[in-house]
């Protein structure tokens, strides 16, 4: 990190101009002020000494060293009046007035998480939004720091999260020191990231900092959500108030997440009703814990199926109705309602990976799409995480989980005795197939049960009956690792936060972490599977989770790979006939093999692995939960087959 | 004109179990005409050439851009099994000679074949929960 290493005459004379010198040290020359500290009076009506001469005579100082308030301190109190809990930070010292402030004006509160890369703290506040429902702040040096942090503000962008990123800087080039502090300073710091956040903004004056704060919270609280950033100037940090009685921290007041249309929704709810083999499929549906009862309500009410693209814990997954592993069924359906969801065409449509990229749609000609949701009312143009247009019948622009109580009631209304035993008798016939369809995960998970490496169906399991009986999170998973929603019993809201966002790797880690502090909050078992690659991206995030004693059980689904690149490639020598014995080249992690719990256990984490007998899992497993449930975070290393 | 047929072969079956159901298919309409392979060459290919990196070690299955389906104790038969490897109605990679020799490929058969296959989950206790 730079350090600030003169003063700066003009800063100081900003200090003059605005009359705020009010300490006695600021009025007397700089040296007589270090050399003589203050000392309190003990007599009444003694003789003026320099000291008092000084204060009273002299032209107020031009350099002084001390400051009774400064800008910091007021921003703190905006963080606070809109209840931040954690500021997440990489220290540095374009916000080393804001830093200040917090741990000493504010006590430190909001209370900083000390993260060892801005990857880490963007990455922990998405999952502790995720988690909590509430946003975290993150500092970091405006233009360094800043992009560490910008993949980690990607994914929260594409995974619709709020996060408040924020970024120090020096604007006025003459207050900058020579050295590093111009190439960590920039003109517009905002245009790094602003591809892939909601608002920012750089604030020129403490009031229009907290105009522009309490504006970009409410704007990353809105639906469809998303990270905000704002530029901290540093000068605005540190310097003294110079009119604090002008000074006010605006209202905030959050938005009531929009509504869809009463006549569209009359006209979904006339569709659904109507239909033969309606379906409900979502992605990141559900915002609070009212979303899920709220999409079990509307499902039940039509005994129709419900796929669930698990973006958010939308659905319990032993529910009769839930048909996510019968994908089979978007093809027989002849109304899709789809709510929130992230890839609606990739959902319906088939597309071949060949050297030819062709796709049809899995949906019938003839099959009516409803859509419900917000995600497209705020889209940019340059990363196209938006995806393919996808044709649509009745397209409704309201919040998911908010509409769903009226399109429920709609469908109610239109309700007949006659319809009533049509949807029981198809509520009967999905609840045999989601039986079989959980029967099948399970016949299926046997299959090289008591193998070495350990298959990810008996590692999915053996983590589970550990932790079954606990108020359990599962908050991180590896790619294409399904086992926990085939095999595991998801029925409480919080029991699942969703994934990356746009894929960014080195989300997980630090991510779950994140989750684990909103858990620690109300006495939640936190739990997360992450591959080994994705480990080594941020594995600093576990001396965070050490550091602040954030209680988690973290999994690394070793399978020595970066495995799905692995499979790419064997398909890209087969393509070309040639090679496909070489491909572990540039994909895999070996030689040497990582042992991820030594990595742990040199960060002061609980660590046990790495395991390649299957036999020695649960002992293993039994150990660590112990660790976790005692306050301290553990890793186990599991030797895993690729998926 | 290739691709396109087997896109059309391709659109016949659903998109989660696609490869599942073409290999019932492949059952149901073939003839049992496997080699004698050597199942233990037939393990090392299988590892070598990544055949285990969506199938698994144990040939449990896995998936890439869709599933690959389960290979132990396959019921396909040997032609249906060459006929994926060599021409595939999926995303699966294609294996030309070049690569995987009819004789390679019926050792891999072979130990497919060997690999067992699912067992009762109710002989598994924590399967139960």
């Amino acid at each position: 990190m730079s350090k600030r290493r003169s003063a700066d005459s003009s800063r100081r004379n900003f200090l003059k101009s605005a009359g705020l010198a009010g300490a006695a040290a600021a009025m007397v020359p700089p040296a007589t002020a270090n050399a003589v500290p203050a000392a309190p009076q003990t007599r009444k009506a003694a003789i003026p000494g320099p000291r008092q001469v000084a204060a009273e005579t002299l032209a107020p100082a031009a350099d002084p060293v001390n400051q009774t308030s400064s800008g910091g301190d007021f921003m703190v109190d905006v963080f606070n009046s809109l209840g931040i809990d954690y500021l997440a930070i990489n220290c540095a010292s374009s916000y080393r007035g804001l830093h200040e402030a917090v741990v000493n004006h504010g006590n430190n509160k909001p209370e900083i998480i000390t993260c060892v890369h801005e990857d880490i703290a963007v990455h922990l506040a998405q999952g502790y939004a995720k988690m909590s429902g509430r946003p975290m702040a993150m500092a970091c040096h405006g233009v360094v720091g800043l992009q560490h942090a910008a993949m980690a503000i990607y994914n929260s962008w594409c995974d619709r999260v709020p996060v408040i990123v924020l970024g120090g800087n020096i604007m006025e080039a003459d207050k900058r020191a020579p050295g590093a502090e111009w190439p960590h300073s920039g003109v517009d710091i905002g245009q790094l990231v602003r591809e892939f956040t909601k608002w920012d903004d750089q604030p020129a004056s403490l009031q229009h900092f907290a105009e522009s704060t309490v504006r970009a919270y409410k704007i990353a609280t809105t639906p469809p959500m998303g990270p905000v950033f704002i530029a901290l100037d540093a000068e605005l940090q540190e310097n003294p108030i110079a009119n604090s009685k002008s000074l006010r921290i605006p209202k905030f007041e959050p938005v009531t997440p929009p509504q869809g249309d009463s006549g569209a929704i009359a006209a979904a709810a006339k569709m659904l009703v109507e239909a033969q083999n309606p379906l409900i499929i979502c992605d990141r549906m559900a915002r609070t814990p009212a979303g899920m009862a709220n999409l079990v309500q509307l499902a039940e009410t039509l005994q129709c199926g419900v796929i669930d693209n698990v973006g958010r814990m939308n659905f319990p997954s032993r529910h009769p109705l839930n048909q996510s592993f019968r994908r089979g069924l978007i093809g027989q359906a002849d109304v899709i309602l789809a709510i929130e969801m992230n890839d609606l065409w990739g959902s319906l449509t088939h597309f071949s990976d060949r050297i030819v990229r062709q796709s049809r749609p899995n949906t019938k000609p003839d099959a009516k799409i409803i859509t419900l949701g917000v995600r497209d009312l705020y889209l940019k143009s340059n990363y196209q995480d938006f995806g393919r247009w996808q044709d649509v019948d009745l397209d409704i622009a309201g919040d998911g989980e908010a509409s769903l109580p009226a399109l429920t009631e709609a469908v109610k209304r239109l309700l007949d005795s006659s319809r009533k035993d049509a949807f029981s008798a198809r509520g009967q016939k999905l609840a045999k197939l989601h039986t079989a369809m959980v029967e099948q995960s399970k016949t299926d998970a046997t299959i090289g049960w008591d193998s070495s490496p350990i298959t990810t169906a008996r590692m999915c399991a053996e983590v589970y009956n550990q932790i079954k009986d606990e108020d359990w999170s599962l908050v991180g998973t590896a790619i294409r690792l399904t086992w926990p929603h085939r095999l595991w019993d998801f029925k409480k809201p919080n029991q699942w936060n969703g994934v990356s966002g746009g894929g960014g790797v080195g989300y997980n880690l630090p991510a779950s972490i994140g989750a684990a502090l909103a858990n620690k909050k109300r006495g939640g078992f936190t739990v997360a599977f992450g591959g080994d690659g994705d480990f080594m991206f941020n594995p600093g995030a576990l001396w965070t989770a050490v550091h602040h004693k954030i209680p988690i059980l973290y999994v690394v689904h070793n399978n020595r790979a970066y495995h799905q690149e692995y499979m790419y490639l064997v398909a890209m020598a087969a393509r070309h006939g040639r090679g496909v014995e070489r491909m572990d080249i540039g994909t895999t992690i070996k030689d040497p093999n990582i042992d991820y719990a030594t990595i742990a256990r040199g960060m002061g984490v609980h660590g046990e692995g790495p395991i390649t007998d299957p036999k020695d899992l649960a002992p293993a497993l039994a150990r660590a939960v112990a660790a976790v449930k005692s306050g301290e975070p553990a890793v186990v290393d599991v030797v895993t087959d690729p998926r | 004109m290739k691709r396109t047929k087997r896109i059309g072969s391709a659109a016949l079956v659903g998109a989660l179990f696609a490869a599942s159901a073409w290999v019932v298919a492949q059952a149901q309409s073939q003839v049992q005409d496997a080699p004698a392979g050597d199942a233990g060459n037939g393990k090392r290919i299988y590892l070598a050439v990544g055949c285990f990196t969506c199938h698994g070690r144990s040939g449990q299955g896995g998936a890439l851009t869709g599933p690959a389906p389960i290979l132990a104790s396959t019921a396909m038969p040997f032609d249906g099994f060459k006929g994926q490897i060599r021409d595939p109605s999926n995303d699966m990679p294609a294996y030309s000679d070049a690569v995987l020799s009819d004789k390679d490929i019926g050792d891999i058969y072979a130990y497919v074949k060997s690999l067992p296959g699912a067992r009762s989950p109710k002989d598994i206790p924590i399967l139960n929960n």
